[in-house]
């Protein structure tokens, strides 16, 4: 419930305002707070549900810890001022609760969403009618040049596809670049071991292998069990992936997708039998580890360029230029909101709230 | 190979045993040196410190064993603050498997602090879901979990009188060690229940938690080993995490000295590579 | 067939991401409750995906039992470990004269499982997250060179923060505290905040594509 009034000119630190509840003998105080104290401008409301003048008081009471409103039920308000031993309460206002069909507050996120949607699925339509431009990423080679060195050795890679589901984006990219490498890998015949955390994104794996040798015209070097689940407990599956690197010796270790702790684990026990390895990943509190003991690491959204990269697919080339486009669209504001912030301290005007509000509280 | 270059592809066993002995010699043999206590971890304390008797303090203990060094001592710190307050103390996880430590860590130091079971204090344990679960008691905490962990009705329970969802908690603090944690609980809780939050979590993920903290949305963060061994100089019961800061201490330098030895030899390499080159 | 398999989840999710997107912009006590009833049934759902992890957990296995792969006898130690686990959660506790239930201890009396849990689980985890402790100072060993200005600059920075962060260091170097500190709070928020914004776009842009059908590898199979 919002109560206003009016600013008066008594308002200062040695008046108090009371904000009661009920009539009669059942009027209770709910709250009691200095008189220049209060104002709409303190609310951290945006300015198109600002209720009243920023200089009107305005005080929100809330449901819980002892105060219950029922939908439905009239409730008396009144405003009481208090100084030293005088006190005048103000004539009751009626209001009567209802439930809101839509949270005002929360239109810029949702203004902000669906443009953001709309550049996405432009940028993915747009993809499917022309080439965009996407600039090489550098780690890419390291992948051909990891494959080849396998194969010259005779040895096996290793591909990881991470803690996630098939519902991460790290997860989904890793699957495609997973593709790529299963076709290079179908192309030399050599072996490629794809241990698995995730039932599901294990079945998704399979069908992507089984895909790519199909399409390097050699089905019949394609194996079932290249594709295997292990565990989904985090550190038995580090086991047992660091027990296949150790017993294996494969000559290059790919992980793509979401790790955590079992990261450096991984990492360091195969930059320990002399593999290459390359890693790929967004989670950003395990990239210092992997930046250490890998040969080349994909950085944060460089693995989601990567799989774009790769498969060409307008859907994962439009997505990456919608979210490029987005970033500079955020960069813009940023740049544009420090300015106006800044102006609105140094000349104590309000105007630039305009602007500010349409970016607060974004979610 | 020169002196240099052996040194550079030492065994790395070596530099495992060195570590080993940075770490057992200090926690044999203490130091005790003078923690300074940061501004984040205040930032929990002094919320704690500053909530009137009776207030509901809710610690989600969203770690397993394999974080327990770290954020045992932090759960340790915060329950005996809340009970010294005479906080009504609830306690759950978002993590399965651990729900055994959270039992034993609540339990532990309500018996310690004389508490009881439904009158100071209750254990949710864990139900599956994560955000869906912190919704579900955003929406009503009784639906949510109808019984505590040892089987009794929540409703009957005194220390939940008056709470009947997270809008009536008036501190949650989650001490996690990955996902699920403090971020969901912000996402799923605090931007939709308007609850005060707080985070502990372990040395790695802290980094990342600092832009939560920077913008308002947790109030103060323990960080790791450091961070509970601060809290427990916040309120004077030091004991584990300050114990293992020597340790710590004497690792982080161990690394350091070895990072800088590295670096020599390999300058030293470099060196006289470029030496031969010239000739 | 084909229907199932893709036109009906394409379809519950484009409907459901739909509803609920807009849930959150709906307060009503309607939608409030439409949640709540939802968020059950991810609980139950939830419950569903740890069934089929044990299920395919238990296929491979047996599999690998069955045909004597190299290392099957591990498996068999799998198969121990499972059932003994589940015997003990589910069995009787005459010290504490009821059933354990899968309590780790009743009325202070530790149950056979708490007993699994305290002394194999709590330390074997333990144990391999100890690793990392020295498997960094390995790691740093071998790759903490100064190669470059940047990579100097680095590790002038990792060096600043390692003594930050401890007493020791802080008593040696008393400025270390605050730099670190600085570091922490400015550059490094200011760093995951930039990190968070192209990850959350990322999400964004995949939960879009998710609910408009056009991202369909959830789904399992390659191109259609």
């Amino acid at each position: 419930m919002t109560i206003l009034w009016a600013k008066a000119d008594y308002d200062a630190q040695d008046v108090r305002y009371q904000i009661l509840i009920g009539e009669g003998t059942e009027k209770k105080m709910v709250a009691e707070f200095p008189a220049n104290s209060h104002y709409v401008r303190d609310v951290k409301w945006p300015w198109w549900t600002r209720p009243d003048r920023p200089e009107a008081h305005q005080f929100n009471l809330k449901s819980g810890k002892g105060l219950e409103f029922k939908n439905g039920t009239p409730y008396a308000v009144t405003v009481a001022v208090v100084k030293g031993a005088e006190r005048v309460e103000a004539l009751p206002a009626q209001a009567i609760p209802e439930p809101n069909w839509v949270n005002w507050n929360q239109m810029n996120n949702l203004l902000l969403v669906l443009l953001f949607g709309a550049v996405v699925l432009g940028s993915i339509q747009t993809a499917k009618q022309r080439d965009i431009f996407l600039r090489r990423i550098p780690g890419l080679d390291a992948v051909d040049e990891a494959i080849g060195r396998a194969t010259e050795l005779g040895k096996p890679i290793l591909y990881l596809t991470g803690a996630g589901d098939m519902s991460e984006p790290s997860t989904i990219a890793a699957a495609v670049i997973l593709g790529r490498v299963a076709k290079r890998v179908a192309a030399y015949e050599t072996d490629l071991l794809v241990p698995h955390r995730d039932p599901i994104v294990m079945a998704v794996c399979q069908e992507i292998t089984k895909q790519s040798y199909l399409e390097a015209g050699k089905p019949d070097v394609f194996k079932e069990d290249s594709n295997f689940f292990i565990t989904t407990d985090q550190f038995s599956y580090t086991a047992a992936v660091d027990g296949i690197m150790l017993r294996r010796k494969p000559a290059a270790n790919f992980f793509m997708g979401s790790y955590f702790a079992e990261a450096l684990l991984l990492t360091e026990t195969g930059a320990s039998t002399g593999a290459i390895q390359i890693a790929g990943t967004d989670s950003d509190h395990q990239l210092p580890f992997f930046v250490t003991t890998c040969d080349y690491t994909l950085i944060g959204e460089e693995l989601y360029a990567a799989s774009a990269y790769l498969s060409r697919e307008p859907i994962q080339v439009g997505t990456l230029r919608g979210q490029d486009v987005g970033k500079g669209f955020i960069l813009g504001v940023l740049a544009l909101g420090t300015i106006l912030a800044t102006v609105g301290v140094l000349f104590r005007t309000d105007w630039p709230r305009i602007m500010l509000d349409l970016f607060k509280d974004l979610k | 190979m020169n002196f240099a270059e052996r040194m550079l592809h030492i065994d790395r066993r070596i530099i495992f045993l060195v570590i080993g002995v940075c770490t057992l010699l200090p926690l044999l043999y203490p130091v005790g040196l003078a923690i300074k206590v940061s501004p984040e971890v205040r930032g929990v304390h002094d919320y704690i410190e500053a909530l009137p008797e009776g207030s509901v303090f809710l610690l989600s203990m969203d770690y397993d064993p394999a974080s327990k060094p770290e954020l045992y001592p932090q759960a340790v710190a915060l329950l005996r603050q809340a009970f010294r307050k005479n906080l009504r103390v609830i306690g759950m996880t978002l993590w399965l498997p651990g729900t055994g430590l959270a039992d034993q860590v609540m339990t532990q130091v309500a018996r310690e602090m004389g508490k009881v079971s439904g009158k100071d204090y209750v254990f949710l344990g864990w139900s599956p879901g994560s955000g869906s679960l912190i919704i579900n008691m955003g929406q009503d905490l009784y639906k949510a979990f109808p019984t505590d962990y040892y089987g009794q009705p929540t409703r009957e329970l005194a220390v939940l009188k008056g709470t009947q969802t997270l809008r009536d908690v008036n501190y949650v603090v989650s001490l996690a060690a990955g996902t699920s944690g403090i971020e969901t609980w912000y996402v799923y809780g605090k931007d939709k229940y308007k609850f005060e939050l707080g985070g502990g979590c372990t040395g790695v993920i802290a980094p990342g938690l600092y832009p939560l903290l920077r913008s308002g949305q947790i109030n103060g963060l323990i960080g790791g080993l450091r961070g509970a061994a601060e809290y427990e100089v916040l309120i004077g019961q030091k004991e584990r995490a300050v114990a293992g800061m020597d340790a710590q201490s004497a690792t982080h330098f161990a690394i350091i000295v070895l990072v800088i030895l590295c670096n020599v030899f390999y300058l030293l390499i470099r060196t006289s590579r470029k030496q031969g080159e010239a000739r | 067939m084909i229907f199932l398999r893709r036109q009906l989840p394409l379809v519950i999710t484009f409907v459901m991401g739909v509803v609920f997107a807009a849930q959150y912009y709906v307060p009503h006590p309607r939608s409030e409750l439409m949640l709540t009833e939802v968020t059950k049934w991810l609980q139950i759902i939830g419950i569903f995906a740890l069934v089929l992890g044990v299920t395919s957990l238990f296929h491979i296995h047996a599999v690998k039992i069955r045909r004597k792969e190299p290392g099957w006898g591990y498996s068999l130690v799998l198969y121990a470990g499972i059932f003994g686990t589940i015997a003990a959660g589910f069995s009787y506790s005459s010290t504490a004269s009821q059933w354990v239930n899968g309590k780790e201890t009743i009325n202070g009396i530790m149950t056979a499982f708490g007993w699994i849990y305290l002394n194999m689980m709590v330390p074997l985890q333990g144990s391999m997250f100890a690793l990392l402790a020295f498997f960094i100072a390995s790691a740093a060993y071998r790759s903490f060179r100064a190669r470059s200005r940047e990579a100097a600059l680095l590790l002038i920075a990792a060096v600043i923060v390692m003594m930050g962060r401890v007493p020791l260091g802080e008593m040696l170097l008393p400025a270390s505290g605050d730099v670190t500190q600085w570091i922490l709070n400015v550059l490094n928020a200011s760093v995951r905040r930039a990190i968070l914004i192209g990850i959350s776009l990322g999400a964004v842009a995949l939960s879009l594509k998710i609910i408009f059908g056009i991202e369909r590898a959830y789904l399992g199979g390659g191109k259609e």
